[in-house]
């Protein structure tokens, strides 16, 4: 039972890990918090709900809406940050403008999908497997174990690729890596391009695990995200996976032992008692400057 | 000052003289429920049939020969919500009677004021047994969980025959009540009831829940929900333990279930009123009429909302004039036969008193259980 609960946590984990790496990624980049990600992570999903039912099959419904929720990051970036960078605009306002954002993507999905719930095929389903006489659910491994890789790939982008080199450096010093004549611009679009990908990734595993989706999917998955980043310390990609880990298995214990009423409060006071003891975070660096 | 009070004065006049005008003969019944968000689908049940009812009324003459108007209030089945419409409807002298509010707790936060106001307030799904207790202008075309609870708890320990019982409900007014009773009533049938898991209402993931109850042993779980939480319930439940058997509640009674779950719908029993594959032919009519309408098939609450507005505007006929108090009078008196079966209220209360159908999914449609 206890194990059970473990691999019930752990794959709800890996989803808000991936969740929490576009945070993370935006944040590195523009220390700003995007909290238009839950909604993007939305459109995800919706996105790929929209190509099976027009059966294009799931792999290719599931590339598409990569595709697509990616350069909708990215159209957020041009359309409402980019201009607010361009004027020099104080953090807080690119800040609310996301929250802005989100409101708008939440409402366009409501109106073009309607709002009540829709279902969502299922993905990866094999059966149970039996080990030690604990069942684990075939989804579940292959969700865990997608994310994983999805994570890994993302980790091996950032360190050993050139773009990723200049991702590192943008986010050290944005100036001087300009000065160096790295195209910060580029950097911008393609992190947000990465955060939007990242998102409809884990919109995708999650519809098809639940087999429902719905446009405020986002809300109370993004803010679990978001303080899976910031419990990890938010910039810190590992950091965003491991808090990711901590919020998903604390969850399902908690749901599990104290009753579902309690289930999304513990994640937040782990976060507290995280933010008490150490202000960036697990992982976090040293001189962050927060919005 | 004498100019404020001037126009002060000149304001009043002006606002009496539209309430003047306001008081016209029209007679309007008002439908209020979800329209918008999870539950949209159960309040646009309400609006169509209380819409399909007065169109067939409205044919034939209308009622005292009048017209009658439907006006639709949509309050998100959110009790605040409720509340304001409810301020608006009583205010409006055309308004005969309420069809409506969709959950008890969003019924019971609106009823303080049709009782006050006096105005009819019939809800076609309210189930909590303390709705009915504001007033006696308090109406619902339901029956009390009591009820529906025995037949539930029957569906699993004889229809089933399983002993071995879980319990999953939402924390709402009527999910508490409904564990609640429920609890009791497998132990008087002979069962057990292993596990109780509560949900807080919009939860998706069900994976904790369900391995608690599937370690507890539970060989069929209750579940007291609607269908936007049955149908995720009931899928990652059959992933994890096929053999499992599911019994809902007639709010769980809909198409919308069979569309989310697909094969994991199978074998899922409920209560109900109201069965749309009934031989009856009223029955088989109002279906056609509803589906040639609306192009899908009615659910058991949108069939006990049509009979809402039937006996409604059957009470206004019988009392011969479109009053507010008449009409609670006149529903006290009345046999109602309807698609829901005959109804009644008994001892100046308003619960209505109803027999139950099982019906249980099978091959992807709801089919009666002999």
């Amino acid at each position: 039972m206890v194990l059970q609960q473990l691999s019930n946590g752990l794959t709800l984990g890996m989803v808000y890990a991936l969740i929490a790496v576009g945070y993370s990624l935006v944040f590195g980049i523009l220390r700003l918090v995007n909290f238009s990600h839950g909604s993007v992570y939305a459109f995800g999903a919706h996105m790929a709900m929209l190509f099976v039912s027009m059966q294009f099959g799931i792999i290719p419904a599931f590339i598409l809406s990569i595709v697509l929720t990616g350069i909708l990051g990215i159209a957020i970036d041009k359309m409402a940050l980019a201009p607010l960078r361009a004027k020099k605009s104080k953090g807080i306002a690119a800040l609310i403008t996301t929250i802005g954002i989100s409101y708008i993507i939440q409402n366009v999905l409501m109106i073009t999908f309607g709002s009540q719930t829709k279902f969502f095929p299922k993905l990866f389903d094999f059966g149970s497997i039996y080990i030690g006489g604990v069942a684990f659910n075939t989804t579940q491994i292959c969700i865990s174990g997608v994310s994983l890789m999805l994570l890994l790939i993302l980790s091996c982008v950032i360190r050993y690729t050139k773009v990723g080199l200049a991702m590192r450096a943008v986010e050290q010093n944005q100036k001087a890596a300009n000065l160096m004549g790295i195209d910060v611009n580029f950097v911008v679009t393609f992190t947000f391009f990465l955060g939007g990908a990242s998102a409809a990734i884990a919109g995708t595993l999650i519809s098809g695990y639940y087999q429902i989706v719905y446009p405020n999917m986002g809300f109370v998955a993004g803010l679990k995200a978001f303080s899976a980043a910031v419990l990890g310390g938010i910039g810190v990609l590992y950091g965003s996976i491991f808090g990711g880990l901590v919020v998903g298995i604390s969850e399902s214990f908690a749901a599990a032992y104290l009753g579902g009423s309690y289930r999304d409060a513990v994640a937040f006071l782990i976060l507290i008692i995280v933010l008490l003891i150490k202000p960036t975070g697990l992982f976090g660096k040293k001189g962050i400057t927060k919005v | 000052m004498r100019k404020l009070v001037g126009l002060i004065l000149i304001l009043m006049m002006v606002l009496t003289s539209f309430a003047g005008c306001q008081s016209s003969s029209k007679i309007k019944i008002a439908v209020a429920g979800p329209l918008t968000g999870d539950f949209a689908e159960y309040g646009t049940g309400f609006k169509n049939a209380v819409e399909l009812m007065v169109e067939e009324w409205n044919k034939k003459g209308g009622v005292l020969g009048k017209q009658v108007e439907v006006v639709v209030f949509d309050d998100k089945n959110n009790g605040e919500e409720a509340a304001t419409i409810a301020e608006k409807i009583v205010a409006d002298k055309d308004i005969k009677a309420v069809i409506g509010h969709f959950a008890s707790g969003v019924c019971m936060a609106a009823s303080p004021k049709y009782q006050e106001a006096g105005l009819v307030e019939m809800s076609p799904s309210a189930s909590h047994p303390d709705y009915t207790k504001e007033g006696e202008f308090i109406f619902r075309n339901n029956t009390v969980i009591n009820v529906e609870a025995k037949v539930a708890v029957d569906l699993a320990t004889k229809t089933l025959g399983k002993k071995k019982v879980g319990i999953l409900s939402v924390k709402t007014d009527w999910g508490t009540k409904t564990a609640e009773i429920t609890k009791t009533l497998v132990k008087d049938a002979g069962g057990e009831v292993v596990a109780h898991q509560e949900v807080v209402d919009g939860t998706i993931d069900f994976s904790p829940n369900i391995t608690k109850l599937n370690s507890a042993g539970a060989e069929v779980v209750i579940v007291a929900a609607m269908y936007n939480s049955l149908a995720p319930f009931a899928t990652q439940y059959k992933a994890v333990n096929p053999k499992i058997e599911l019994v809902g509640f007639s709010n769980a009674y809909s198409q919308q279930l069979i569309d989310l779950a697909k094969g994991s719908a199978e074998n899922i029993h409920f209560p109900t009123i109201f069965f749309h594959g009934s031989a009856d032919p009223k029955v088989a009519e109002f279906v056609k009429a509803y589906k040639d309408k609306y192009g899908s098939s009615p659910s058991s609450l949108t069939a006990q909302a049509y009979d809402s507005a039937g006996m409604i505007l059957q009470a206004i006929k019988n009392a011969g004039k479109a009053d507010r108090t008449a009409i609670k009078d006149e529903l006290y008196k009345m046999n109602y036969p309807g698609v829901t079966g005959a109804t009644k209220f008994e001892n100046k209360i308003g619960d209505a008193v109803k027999t139950f159908t099982m019906v249980k999914v099978q091959n992807g449609k709801f089919v009666e259980v002999k």
